[in-house]
């Protein structure tokens, strides 16, 4: 299993052939990871996780060799946040500041930062936050952002850009107002 | 930027899952229904079967009904001669 914060392994780690068991002991961290920073949910995202991997269970045979299925998981379960999020729209808020943590085997960098962040995220909107969270948990480039959202490399491009401009501009502010 | 974007990579590290999930997913397989295309394979193997036993339940149908005919036509024709053999002795009397 890979360990929390090792995304780049998600790109190695799938030899071919590999039962469903395996392949889901290799990726659920990364599938489970993908939805909770998204929805900032914990039960929606093991919600989310479950469903995408029973959709792998029905699907095995089409996908023809165990390293597709990375990409493959990775696209279905960015859609499938997407759609979760746009039909709980705004029926659903919640106070980021009273869900729990999943845990971390050594969550790095500034606690305080990392959990303002998290909030900044969880506030843009869809298609931006699952770009940032695609470029910054599983090191995705824009151009494999773009095969895995099927939208334009320069579509990615620009909100990452914007996003990470407001996203700046707004935990600048904020840790300023802290201090 | 860099610093920016190392406090990202930070903030949005894997998370471990519940640890009951992977029992929980590999239980939720077990209780999946077969895929769609199993099912169907099943329906048209058994309505396949079904008409390959109707099929041979009209043939074998066929079959009786043209040896009981064929058997009604050899009753009448013996009936026949025994009528003629019968008039002919009663003629000759």
């Amino acid at each position: 299993m890979p360990t929390a914060g090792a995304a780049t392994e998600a790109n190695v780690e799938c030899p071919p052939n590999m039962t469903f068991a395996e392949l889901l002991r290799a990726n659920q961290s990364m599938v489970f990871s993908l939805a909770y920073h998204f929805l900032r949910d914990r039960g929606a995202a093991e919600e989310v996780a479950q469903d995408v991997f029973l959709r792998l269970h029905g699907k095995l045979d089409d996908l023809a060799d165990s390293r597709h299925v990375v990409f493959w998981l990775r696209k279905v379960t960015s859609h499938r946040c997407i759609d979760y999020a746009r039909k709980r729209g705004s029926q659903f808020t919640i106070a980021l500041d009273d869900t729990s943590e999943p845990s971390v085997a050594s969550q790095p960098g500034d606690p305080l930062l990392n959990r303002r962040l998290q909030q900044l995220i969880a506030a843009l909107p869809e298609k931006p936050r699952m770009v940032v969270v695609l470029r910054y948990q599983e090191d995705l480039t824009p151009e494999e952002i773009s095969e895995v959202l099927e939208m334009p490399v320069r579509t990615v491009k620009s909100h990452l850009h914007r996003s990470l401009a407001m996203l700046r501009e707004k935990i600048e502010r904020s840790m300023g107002d802290i201090r | 930027m860099q610093d920016f974007e190392q406090q990202l990579r930070d903030a949005l590290a894997r998370k471990e899952q519940p640890p009951y999930f992977e029992a929980k997913v590999l239980a939720a397989t077990r209780r999946q229904p077969k895929p769609v295309f199993l099912r169907w394979a099943f329906a048209t193997a058994s309505a396949l079967l079904i008409a390959a036993g109707i099929w041979t339940d009209h043939r074998a149908g066929i079959q009786a009904k043209e040896q009981l005919q064929l058997a009604l036509r050899v009753t009448v024709t013996e009936l026949g001669k025994v009528q003629r053999t019968v008039r002919a002795s009663t003629e000759e009397e």
